[in-house]
């Protein structure tokens, strides 16, 4: 795989009116706006199963998400699609299920990482706690980073 | 003194949020009563409270993340109330063709990932291969519809509302930008699979069905009242109308309500451990005031939907009741000939060239200090009832949901279902199964304000009246 063509993905998803919870948005937009070549962003509310369908089409998939019990410093975790689903595909789904549905459905099965930013505070409101704040900060430094370098290396090689 | 027993199931799966049912047992045995929690509190309607009236639609679509355009247009129409304008007819068409895409975007979610699976796989399926993949492994192609026609329904908010996760497009007096015709020929292309894959499902439901015949009869199928918005002439509404309420044998019992007045005929009543307020039809109090919102309401409240295929569907729907159509298990047929009459509006829309118009929007100042604004929603009626002061602050703000308008009707589901199934202090995991869907029938989203993570377990409790844990079941 030539790491030009490189089709990479970006999930935020959470509640902007929640304040952390919308961290994952943030952190998504952010990516967005530096406009890097073969990204795609999306950003959602929650994940839902129609997201299968983007994720079949790309070479690789950031899931970006609020996480309360995330290690710190924050690290880029490789997942697989589920093997079983238990936890029923509910409105709200999950990123190893959607990897699932793309499998199954689709018949693709990108590389995929989600990012777990640490949080503390789901009250109503916008702006972050200073824990999200800095993880806000560190997980874009994480996304650049993987895309810029490793991330392609590590495509080509799984390609 | 008779010793009473309570059954607990904490959390439902797959709907939204997290509530729990207690199943309330006399000491026979025999199932009392039953009641459907919801104990998470949003708080949305303080929150709102000092907020500008104009940051509202881009505010109260951001409470839910599957119907967010529902909240975004009930707030818009609140605000035109406000303005005391009547927004330009672009602004309108443009407006419902938002609707409609949500209503079909929810309405696939509902049937082909939440539902289907029981009523297609088997109802005793063992809960891990009874979704969306034990759909997939059966029928790859409906899996695959299912999920492209709810991508479909996104397509046509996406193309008006643009890629934000959520647009305020709708502000009060209109909206802010027409339909493209780059964007009216993405949704035409969409059209064909579309219709295509809703007759499919519509041929398999009632397929199904024949299948179903307790279920239809026991999973919420009771005398009750029903509730929706309507259009002068009795058609399908979805946006604009009037409210009606008709009874079980078909009669209209209140018409042409001005949803401005609605508290004249909806009362709220508060239900114990449960954040989740219980609106009855007033005249008639509790529990006979109780009443049904969503596609099954919708389809009993109208005389026609006002487009063609769908009529013929809602012809043979109709036959189902005795006047109107009493059991909850039906909403699936409402849901997908719900889902037919958007795609053929969404169809009509696209030969309309005043939904290109740059007349979009009236401009006001603020004229009432309280307005409501009324939508239907995909699980039904939406309320949005603001009171400001002359300056537009908002002082007051009270949301009627249609999940809340719908509990009372729950409640009586699960009791339904559970008296077929519970006898004594043991848990059936069959009665599990057919209760959790029971209130899937009704498409409920409870409070997805914050995104569920990690594990969603269903937790059974047999509880005894001095509170002692009876029985429990923990299932992952």
């Amino acid at each position: 795989m030539n790491a030009d063509e490189t089709k990479i993905l970006v999930i935020g998803y959470g509640n902007t009116l929640r304040r952390d919870d919308g961290v994952g948005v943030k952190i998504a937009e952010a990516v967005a706006a530096m406009d890097l070549p073969g990204v795609t962003v999306i950003t959602r509310h929650q994940l839902a199963p129609e997201l299968a369908v983007p994720i079949s089409e790309a070479d690789a998939v950031v899931f970006v998400d609020a996480e309360v019990k995330a290690s710190e410093p924050i690290k880029l975790r490789m997942i697989k699609p589920a093997e079983t689903v238990g936890r029923i595909l509910a409105h709200a789904a999950d990123p190893r299920s959607l990897l699932a549905l793309a499998k199954e459905v689709f018949g693709r099965n990108p590389i995929a990482w989600t990012l777990g930013v640490p949080v503390e505070d789901f009250n109503f409101g916008d702006g972050f706690s200073s824990r999200a704040e800095k993880g806000f900060q560190d997980a874009l430094k994480q996304i650049r980073g993987l895309i810029q370098n490793k991330f392609c290396e590590t495509v080509a090689n799984a390609g | 003194m008779i010793m009473s027993k309570r059954i607990l199931i904490d959390p439902v799966t797959r709907i939204e949020g997290h509530a729990k049912i207690s199943i309330f047992l006399d000491d026979e045995g025999n199932v009392s009563d039953a009641e459907f929690h919801v104990v998470e509190f949003r708080g949305f309607e303080k929150f709102c409270e000092g907020r500008p009236l104009g940051e509202m639609p881009g505010i109260t679509p951001r409470i839910c993340g599957i119907c967010p355009v529902s909240h975004l247009l009930a707030s818009a129409k609140a605000g035109d109330a406000i303005l005391a304008v009547a927004v330009p007819p672009a602004a309108d068409k443009l407006r419902r063709l938002m609707n409609l895409g949500q209503i079909v975007q929810s309405h696939a979610l509902s049937f082909f990932h939440l539902s289907a699976p029981d009523f297609f796989l088997g109802w005793d399926t063992p809960v891990e291969k009874r979704n969306v993949f034990g759909i997939i492994g059966t029928n790859p192609e409906i899996a695959r519809a299912g999920i492209r026609l709810r991508q479909f329904g996104q397509e046509v908010i996406e193309v008006l509302g643009g890629k934000k996760i959520h647009p305020a497009w709708a502000v009060p007096g209109g909206v802010r930008s027409a339909l493209t015709k780059e964007g009216r020929e993405k949704i035409l292309a969409w059209l064909p699979e579309a219709f295509a894959t809703t007759k499919v499902a519509l041929d398999l439901f009632k397929k199904t069905l024949k299948g179903h015949e307790r279920e239809t009869q026991i999973f919420g199928n009771f005398p009750s009242l029903f509730m929706s918005l309507v259009a002068d002439d009795g058609s399908w509404e979805h946006h604009g109308g009037k409210l009606r309420f008709v009874d079980s044998d078909g009669n209209v019992i209140a018409d042409q309500i001005d949803p401005q007045n609605y508290a004249e005929f909806i009362g709220e009543s508060v239900q114990k451990n449960s954040y989740l307020k219980s609106p009855y039809y007033k005249p008639f109090g509790v529990p006979d005031g109780m009443y049904r919102v969503g596609p099954l309401a919708r389809l009993n409240v109208c005389e026609r939907m006002g487009v063609p295929q769908a009529d013929a569907e809602l012809k043979h729907f109709k036959s189902f009741g005795h006047g109107a159509v009493t059991s909850s298990f039906l909403y699936h047929y409402a849901r997908l000939i719900e889902i037919l009459a958007s795609i053929e509006f969404i169809e009509r829309y696209m030969k309309d060239d005043e939904l290109l118009s740059g007349h979009l929007r009236a401009d006001a100042g603020i004229n009432n200090l309280r307005g409501v604004g009324a939508s239907e929603a995909p699980r039904g009626t939406l309320f949005h009832d603001y009171t400001v002061d002359p300056n537009g602050i908002l002082k007051k703000v009270n949301l009627i949901i249609a999940t809340g308008q719908n509990n009372l009707a729950m409640n009586r589901t699960v009791a339904q279902i559970a008296k077929h199934y519970v006898h004594g202090n043991e848990i059936p995991e069959p009665m599990l199964n057919r209760i959790e869907h029971g209130i899937r029938c009704y498409d409920p989203c409870l409070s997805c304000s914050t995104h569920a993570i990690g594990q969603m377990p269903l937790h059974i409790q047999l509880v005894a009246a001095n509170g002692k844990i009876v029985n429990e079941k923990i299932r992952q």
